[in-house]
């Protein structure tokens, strides 16, 4: 048996060996197949499928509510009710019975100083019992516990992540006990994290973590520990070992309703409807928190799984290409094998030694595969991450896990395609084979080789279908009027709290940064946001609008976008009526806003009637009308370009009470290039304060691009792995062509020599060419209108089914059938029958 | 009918050009049966080629009717070719995919016959030959005798003015042969034209002309003074 196996191997060897051609471009085709997929599956993988590096992670789980709830929450994605206040969360780790642990976290941005030399850091903010919950252990030092997050900025400790301290410190194990200045507060580092562990947040890779109980330091301006209603923090918890989640979820229920129950007393002003939703209704579920939080996996679920989709089609079609291959060379095979069956083989024994030939290649293949996947997955790494590549902790380098996936696919693979062309040698009839009539056997390989072509034309009209609705997606996003004009324009972000600034100076500041960016020499103008556009922000508060009647349930939220005087000239939004904001809307003046066309259209039903009414921030009968509409402009896209475009009230910096707190986007209306402009710009702002340092500074345009990253890389990936996969197909189709009018030599110069017109010879070819084709075309086009649902949220401006999109994609198909069936045409209307008759 | 003068054929070899057919001179008239003889290799399946215009590589006149084939490109020979000419092949050439019926249909199928009429053409010539039972068997079912006799009868189902017949009853047994001659006799008389290649002297004695082919020469044709045996090949 054993022996049996290693002479089959030694001819499978021998078979590479002296097939040398063959064999590599079998094991390059297959290797790009497994190589995209692993690479993609690398990111999936992380992205989707993996659990924490922490301790036992299927004990973890995530809390969620639902039910109604009042105040204010911070979001960075996912669902609202991922988001908890400080006392709720401390409630529930004190008052809770079943978890071993119940850990909070809130990711930001810190201004971290170290010998004098200033830099933005990603901080995460955490609970003292965080590693300790998870099971994590430091790289040197210690993390932290317990006790270390009692009293509000008593204990200003710091752990560092294991990169940035490599980073940043260079590794240096003397910065322990040492004081580094975040936000220009001094802290001490007690420890580094180790090198596998990032955060409890996927997508997140941060540089410091400090304490809940150090919030007012690492978020300057905002603490809200005591503020029930402010909720901000995700909260992750370990249940006790033997604890179901369900038994889990019974018990925490409970407390979470009498938790409410106490809020609702706190609560001035309630409906019984409210009290229902509010305490009744809500309810705390019990995610599976082996994966961590991770926002930007629901916004990428679908993305990859497309990509995946599209990966797997394409090894599909690697597949039915090699399969097609080989069941060639079995034409050559068949006297060989039937004279091994002649001689007394098993069948088994033939499929043995066909698996093996086929496991070699495959094994090959997918061993280039694997060596290939990292460079293309850093390639997807670099073009998810917008902006900034480096925070992505994704590993693009496959690990075990990987390798094993790769494995399994290159069996799975080589199973699939080697067994194809055995079913030619199933039961052959020996005796024309021995006597090398091989005609028999080249009728089931033909037939088997017009299925594995027609296969392939069928799955890359799929892919290319696709790659044709997300090209157009593509251009309709990029061609979209934002409303604003986004050329010409430099944005970048200032945090002044980071640099150590109090409220009472931040106003002043802001002042000098826009009179100072205006004089430079290159920009026109400048202004500046606490609500940046196409960046995926909002600031969402619910308003009352004088003389409208809300119904019940309407949902007021309007977008509250701070801004400064010359906003809406710099952007270039035009005023549809009354007038913009100005400098003459200072701290003292009348409280002014001006909204948007849509909210004037929706509010009033024309923009010149909103002239002159009021609005106040809040809903109930205590709201101040205080703010009057002094001014409509046009609408403009604001989270992001699919988006429809909110309604909007634009209030003036210096008017609003937060004007001392919030970090500002800065937009620069340059005259040249904006990236020009860049470096004057830095060196202004070092100019003011050496301290102050800008966030991701880039033009507009860049940024526009950033953001269509995802659809980019989609677009690229279906048209590249549709191109692939056609030009496979059509060289598929020129070698069946080529193969049977060359079979058919003899029959086409008997044809001529009865009469036929060398139209009807071309006729012949073609009627192959539209038969296979047509075939595939049918088969695939009902097959591409239903998976194309899968694509739809994805898509922008296009249909799923758009007929227009299929009928080109379809004609592109056919004319790349027509295009591969040329040679062989031209070659059989050719047919000398002279030639062809003598040949016997 | 046809007028050859001074046919020439050669196939490049090497260095230089073998010749196959040398000035070959021949007159055949509308009605006549004419037998073309000679040894193996002598040119007589070029010859025929040549006639049946499935060859192109020639040189000289051919007179086809009131054509002048050798001013005619490919299209229009083959234009004549499907509007005259029924060819039975030395090594009958059936389509092996085809079966027999579909076989006998296939030259009616490039001629523009109505769907209709060709059933009936075929179902004649089925009868005519006697392989009305073997209608729905495809060649390789067939033994080579009866090969050979599908190949006649797809030549003569389109009812063409010119048989050019490559040793039609090579591999008949005699009786069969004779049936066949019967049969191209009985055309003949209709006022078919006939031209066959044979070794066998009692074929030869249907026709009312035999020309002797050798070398590439025309050795002997009744009709013509016999061309002097010079040098048969050059190169
Ligand atoms: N394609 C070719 N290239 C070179 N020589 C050729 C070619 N075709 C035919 N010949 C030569 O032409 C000569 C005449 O061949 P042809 O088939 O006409 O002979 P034939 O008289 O029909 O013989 P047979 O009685 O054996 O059928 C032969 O010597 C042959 O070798
Ligand atoms: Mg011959």
């Amino acid at each position: 048996m054993i022996d049996a196996l290693l002479q089959d191997l030694r001819y499978a060897v021998r078979m590479v060996r002296n097939n040398p051609g063959f064999s590599l471009i079998v094991a390059m085709t297959l290797a790009l197949g497994i190589g995209a997929n692993t690479a993609i599956f690398t990111l999936l993988d992380q992205i989707l499928l993996r659990s924490l590096p922490v301790r036992d992670p299927q004990q973890l789980v995530q809390l969620q509510f639902v039910g109604s709830d009042s105040g204010r929450t911070s979001s960075r994605g996912g669902s609202p009710g991922d988001y908890f206040s400080y006392p709720m969360y401390r409630d529930l780790r004190d008052r809770s019975t079943v978890f071993n642990g119940v850990l909070a976290t809130y990711a930001t941005q810190v201004g971290v100083q170290w010998h004098n030399q200033p830099d933005l850091a990603t901080a995460e903010l955490v609970s003292g019992n965080y590693f300790e919950t998870l099971g994590v252990h430091p790289a040197m030092g210690r993390l932290f516990v317990q006790s270390d997050d009692v009293v509000q900025q008593a204990k200003p400790v710091a752990v560092l992540s294991f990169n940035y301290w490599q980073r940043r410190f260079g590794g240096d194990p003397g910065i322990l006990n040492q004081t580094v200045v975040i936000n220009a507060h001094p802290f001490t580092v007690i420890g580094i994290a180790p090198k596998n562990f990032h955060s409890i947040v996927v997508e997140d890779a941060p540089d410091v973590f400090a304490t809940m109980m150090m919030k007012a330091e690492i978020t300057p301006g905002w603490n809200d520990l005591d503020n029930r209603r402010s909720r901000w923090l995700n909260i992750f918890a370990r249940l006790k070992p033997g604890v179901s989640r369900n038994q889990g979820e019974a018990e925490i229920n409970n407390l979470w309703h009498s938790i409410r129950t106490d809020e609702l007393k706190d609560m001035k002003v309630h409906s019984a409807t409210f009290r229902e939703k509010f305490v009744e209704k809500s309810r705390v579920n019990l995610l599976d928190g082996a994966r961590g939080f991770s926002p930007l996996r629901d916004v990428l679920r679908t993305p990859l799984l497309i990509v995946m989709g599209m990966v797997g089609l394409v090894m599909l079609i690697a597949c039915a290409n090699v399969a097609g291959l080989l069941s060639v060379r079995a034409v050559g095979r068949m006297k060989e094998i039937s004279v091994r069956y002649a001689l007394g083989a098993r069948r088994s024994r033939i499929l043995q030694q066909l698996l093996i030939e086929g496991l070699l290649l495959g094994l090959a293949g997918g061993a280039v595969g694997v060596m290939l996947s990292p460079y293309i997955s850093a390639l997807l790494v670099q073009r998810m991450a917008s902006g900034s590549p480096n925070n992505l902790p994704f590993s693009v380098s496959p690990d075990l896990r990987i390798l094993a996936f790769s494995f399994v696919l290159s069996l799975v693979v080589s199973i699939l395609f080697s067994l194809a062309p055995a079913f030619h040698f199933w039961r052959p009839d020996l005796t024309p084979a021995l006597k090398q009539q091989t005609t028999t056997a080249a009728g089931g390989t033909m037939r088997f080789r017009r299925a594995s072509v027609g296969i392939q034309i069928g799955l890359s009209l799929l892919l290319l279908f696709g790659a044709g609705l997300f090209a157009r997606t593509l251009y309709n996003l990029r061609t979209l009027d934002a409303g604003f004009a986004t050329d010409h324009l430099l944005t970048f972000g200032i945090d002044p709290k980071l640099a150590g600034y109090q409220p009472e100076q931040i106003p002043a500041l802001y002042q000098r940064l826009l009179t100072t960016l205006g004089a430079l020499p290159g920009v026109r103008m400048a202004a500046a946001t606490n609500d940046p556009l196409l960046a995926n922000n909002n600031e969402s508060t619910n308003v009352t609008v004088s003389g409208y009647n809300a119904k019940e349930d309407e949902d007021m939220n309007v977008e509250w976008s701070i801004v400064t005087p010359s906003f809406f000239s710099t952007l270039e939004i035009p005023l549809v009526a009354g007038r913009g904001i100005g400098e003459q809307d200072g701290p003292d003046a009348a409280k002014v806003v001006v909204i948007n066309e849509s909210m004037a259209r929706h509010f009033f039903g024309d923009p010149q009637r909103a002239i002159g009414q009021s609005l106040g921030s809040g809903a109930g009968n205590g709201v101040k009308m205080a703010l009057q509409i002094v001014g409509v402009v046009s609408d403009a896209k604001h989270e992001t370009l699919r988006n429809e475009v909110p309604r909007t009230v634009f209030v003036p910096l210096l008017q609003s009470k937060e004007a001392g707190f919030i970090p500002l986007q800065f937009y620069a209306r340059t005259s040249q290039a904006p990236e020009s402009t860049a470096t004057t710009i830095r060196a202004a702002l070092q100019r003011i304060d050496s301290g102050l340092v800008p966030d991701t500074m880039r033009s507009m345009e860049a940024q526009i691009d950033d953001s269509l990253n995802t659809e980019r890389m989609i677009a690229l990936l279906a048209a590249s792995f549709g191109v692939l996969a056609a030009l496979l197909a059509a060289v598929g189709l020129y070698g069946v062509l080529a193969y049977s009018t060359a079979q058919r030599t003899r029959e086409i110069g008997i044809r001529i020599a009865l009469g036929a017109s060398r139209t009807a010879v071309v006729r012949l070819v073609l009627s192959e060419v539209a038969m296979l084709v047509g075939l595939s075309i049918a088969v695939a086009v009902p097959l591409a209108l239903s998976l194309s649902r899968l694509l739809r949220s994805q898509l922008f401006g296009v249909s799923n089914n758009d007929p227009w999109t299929l009928a080109a994609i379809t004609g592109l198909v056919a004319a790349m059938a027509l295009l591969a069936a040329w040679i062989p045409m031209r070659r059989a209307a050719g047919v000398d029958p002279m030639v062809a008759l003598r040949y016997e | 009918m046809i007028q050859l003068r001074n046919v020439e054929r050669s196939y490049k070899t090497g260095a230089g050009a073998t010749y196959v057919l040398r000035r070959i001179n021949l007159d055949i008239q509308a009605g006549d049966f004419v037998t073309v003889m000679g040894p193996s290799g002598a040119g007589k399946s070029t010859m025929l080629s040549i006639l049946g215009m499935l060859d192109d590589g020639w040189a000289g006149e051919y007179h086809f009717l009131d054509h002048a084939v050798h001013k005619l490109d490919r299209k229009k020979r083959a234009d004549l070719n499907r509007q005259y000419i029924g060819f039975v092949f030395q090594s009958y050439h059936l389509l092996d995919n085809l079966t027999v019926y579909e076989n006998l249909d296939v030259p009616l199928s490039y001629r523009n016959v109505s769907r209709g009429q060709r059933a009936s053409m075929v179902a004649e010539v089925l009868d005519r030959f006697q392989i009305v039972g073997k209608k729905d068997l495809y060649p390789s079912q067939l033994s080579g005798g009866q090969q050979q006799l599908v190949g006649v009868a797809r030549a003569v189902v389109g009812n063409p003015k010119l048989i050019l017949a490559d040793e039609p009853t090579g591999n008949l047994h005699s009786s069969q042969a004779k049936e066949i001659m019967e049969l191209f006799k009985k055309l003949n008389d209709q006022g078919t034209t006939i031209v066959q290649v044979t070794h066998s002297e009692a074929n030869a004695a249907y026709g009312n002309r035999t020309i002797q082919l050798f070398d590439g020469w025309i050795a002997n044709d009744p009709k013509n003074e016999p061309v002097p045996n010079t040098t048969a090949s050059i190169g």
